[in-house]
């Protein structure tokens, strides 16, 4: 099935998350206003602006069963957004309360956790704000995890068991800490990161081998395995028994967000601009192939498309100059030279974030990716068409 | 009036700062100890050389190559190594040559590319042969393996 | 002359597609501050190894990658006295103009003629390849510039000196 494409601005969309339902869609359109759009057939109108910040909107988290929206911004702000009744009018509407995070730099990437009692904030202050509610004063508090970061976090993701939290941060390191609070959680079972969790446990901490950002973390759907994605154009997945790390290097640029649709795969996605899917198990992983089949067919030689193809290395004769050329000597103008603008893939740059979108029979069947193209993509997951050369490019190193 | 204090980078005394050393893992070799290394994998090469084998000579420099502070000399004889592989190699080979290599010994060679680059004119550097190797290297690993030369601490 | 130019500019292709992987980055030294961090160079984690492509010691380019920014600088050939004055006053006058070029930077970088400035902005609101296009097609050009305005210049020099001495001809 072909993807289904939304092109909702002109501008870059730093971050998206869906209502429960599907019919409503969280953007931040690189701007200080998180935007709500509602679906209507096969587009989408803007419904609601929630304005609050006063700095770039850097992520968004809707909990789909509390549906509470919590939005992290540059200002160094936190909100959390709940549907209120309008004590004069009746209708619903979004009240925001104000999250008292206690950081001094932006906070860079939200994520409620899988019961929705607390949510962690990333934050350029070397530090992850775990913040739950406090119902005797009616406010949302926040317990710092501090050590041992030593740069911006980029990312955070819950495990499932509610209380492990990993982090990729810009210090090269993607690291799983104990989020554990005692007024909100239980005790938790053993798990394969560890037994005894108290709060800031570190649990793991691991390193792509040639380094570069971690710009992205997520558990496995059993919590048994974590991947991230780092600025060293590689993918890595850990199992923390042996530790056994699969670090799978890819050819093109690197990957910034990713998300896993079954225990065995993953889709990965980033500033090749297509959604790249890979699989395996704690005997190895690989890479599959792309989700975008638009450009598997045009791609020359097992070298891919998109930006970083190595077709387009030696081309020269850039497009601009040829119009230019062309109207000048032979007085064409326009038609022939629009081709070279876009981009052979469906998102015409680098892919922002991926979600999943629906689940059927325990596994993610489609996933939503949103990019600074400012297009919304509807992908079918299992829908993998393997590009030429990609799979034999991306064998795992085992470690 | 002094005012010097106004350039003191405050920062750099906060106590979280992060350091240099603090971003890769050291090298665990003693120094004179990767020295005395390259210098005997010269001779190998040398010997691989004379056997035309080029991939077998390659992977010899670009295994274990020197990296992180304090062994620049152990470094400069293994460039040294690496462009007498470099400039003895046909263009025609060249292809087959890199796909022989693993993608670590690609990764590292890149490396050793742009090093090269970086200093024209010293032994015989030649910046025609390096870019060849590059667009060559380049079409094989693609983007990923400048990507991954840029990201990596361990500079060589 | 493409031809030999041609492996030169696609290591710089490459290189470039490579290091204009950019995000939006909040800086993490100043609060509620969001800078190049290229220039700023307040956090070594988020520079990356400065990388060099270069022809021989008079052709070059550097590029310097960081998590929000990228600085590339060129440094033009310039074989002879004139072709130095004749580069120093284009690269002047472009740069004095910096604005309307977008990814010009107002000042090069030591050791280099002429600098640009890509930051997390400019490849968001651009379409990337074409900000390489743009990069490659400018270091295609500079080059035939420099040399024609040089052939003019002697040509002038030429007819200025004839129409000069025919005056004692006579």
């Amino acid at each position: 099935m072909a993807p289904e494409v939304f092109n909702l601005a002109q501008t870059p969309i730093t971050c998206h998350s869906f209502s429960a339902d599907h019919k409503q869609v969280a953007v931040s359109l690189n701007s200080t206003d998180a935007q709500i759009f509602t679906r209507q057939g096969a587009s989408w109108t803007l419904t609601e602006t929630l304005a609050e910040h006063d700095k770039l909107i850097t992520s968004i988290d809707w909990a789909p069963n509390s549906n509470r929206i919590v939005t992290a911004s540059q200002d160094r702000n936190a909100y959390v957004w709940q549907q209120t009744p309008d004590p004069e009018t009746g209708k619903l509407i979004w009240k925001p309360t104000l999250v008292l995070l206690r950081i001094n730099r932006a906070a860079t990437h939200v994520r409620w956790s899988p019961k929705e009692d607390k949510f962690a904030v990333a934050s350029g202050a070397r530090a992850i704000a775990i913040c739950s509610f406090d119902p005797e004063n009616n406010w949302w508090v926040s317990k710092l995890l501090k050590k041992p970061i030593r740069s911006t976090v980029l990312s955070v993701d819950w495990h499932p068991n509610n209380v492990l939290l990993a982090a990729g941060s810009a210090d090269m390191k993607a690291r799983v800490f104990s989020a554990y609070i005692k007024e909100v959680d239980d005790k938790p079972a053993a798990t394969v990161w560890g037994s005894k969790l108290p709060f800031n446990t570190i649990c793991g901490e691991y390193a792509s081998p040639a380094g570069g950002w971690v710009h992205a973390v997520g558990f496995s759907p059993s919590g048994d395995a974590l991947a991230f994605a780092s600025h060293d154009s590689s993918i890595s997945i850990v199992y923390p028994g042996g530790p056994t790390i699969y670090n799978i290097r890819i050819s093109s640029l690197p990957f910034v967000t990713l998300t896993w649709t079954a225990e065995d795969t993953i889709v990965a996605a980033g500033h090749d601009c297509q959604p790249v899917v890979f699989s395996g198990s704690e005997a190895g992983w690989q890479g599959v192939g792309s989700l975008d089949d638009s450009t598997s067919g045009k791609a020359a030689g097992g070298a891919r498309s998109g930006f970083g193809g190595a077709s387009s290395v030696g081309r020269l004769n850039s497009a601009a100059f040829s119009t230019f050329r062309d109207a000048d000597t032979r007085g064409q103008s326009g038609a022939g030279a629009t081709t070279d603008t876009k981009v052979l893939t469906v998102h015409q740059n680098t892919i922002t974030s991926v979600r999943p979108y629906e689940y059927r029979g325990g596994r993610v069947t489609k996933v939503s990716t949103s990019g600074v193209d400012g297009n919304l993509v509807i992908w079918d997951a299992d829908d993998v068409s393997a590009g030429a050369g990609l799979a034999k490019q991306m064998g795992g190193m085992r470690m | 009036m002094d005012n010097a204090f106004r350039k003191i980078d405050i920062d750099a005394y906060d106590e979280d700062v992060l350091q240099e050393e603090e971003l890769f893992d050291a090298d665990p070799r003693d120094p004179a100890q990767v020295l005395d290394d390259a210098k005997q994998r010269q001779g190998a090469v040398r010997s691989a050389l004379a056997r035309s084998d080029v991939v077998g000579a390659l992977n010899t420099v670009l295994e274990n190559a020197p990296y992180g502070p304090n062994v620049e000399e152990a470094k400069a004889v293994t460039l040294q190594t690496l462009l007498t592989i470099l400039n003895t190699t046909k263009s025609t080979e060249i292809p087959a040559v890199i796909k022989a290599l693993s993608q670590d010994g690609q990764d590292t060679l890149m490396k050793y590319l742009y090093k090269g680059m970086a200093m024209p004119g010293w032994g015989d550097i030649s910046g025609s042969v390096l870019l060849g190797w590059h667009e060559k290297l380049t079409e094989v690993a693609g983007t990923g393996c400048i990507v991954r030369t840029m990201t990596d601490r361990r500079t060589v | 002359m493409s031809n030999v130019l041609r492996p030169y500019l696609a290591a710089v292709r490459s290189t470039l597609t490579a290091a204009l992987t950019l995000e939006n980055f909040s800086s993490q030294v100043v609060e509620r501050h969001n800078k190049p961090e290229v220039e700023a160079a307040g956090s070594k984690e988020v520079l990356l190894n400065p990388l060099t492509i270069s022809r021989n010691e008079n052709e070059r380019v550097l590029i310097e990658p960081s998590v929000n920014s990228i600085r590339l600088s060129i440094k033009i050939k310039q074989a002879d006295e004139i072709e130095r004055i004749l580069c120093h006053k284009f690269t002047r006058f472009m740069m004095q103009r910096a604005e309307s070029f977008i990814v010009l930077r107002r000042k090069p970088v030591p050791g280099y003629d002429i600098s640009f400035l890509i930051t997390n902005t400019h490849s968001e609101t651009m379409l990337k390849h074409k900000i390489v296009d743009f990069i490659i097609q400018f270091m295609e050009e500079v080059d035939r510039e420099i040399s024609e305005m040089k052939l003019s210049l002697n040509a002038r020099a030429r007819i200025v000196a004839e129409s000069y001495l025919t005056a004692f001809n006579s």
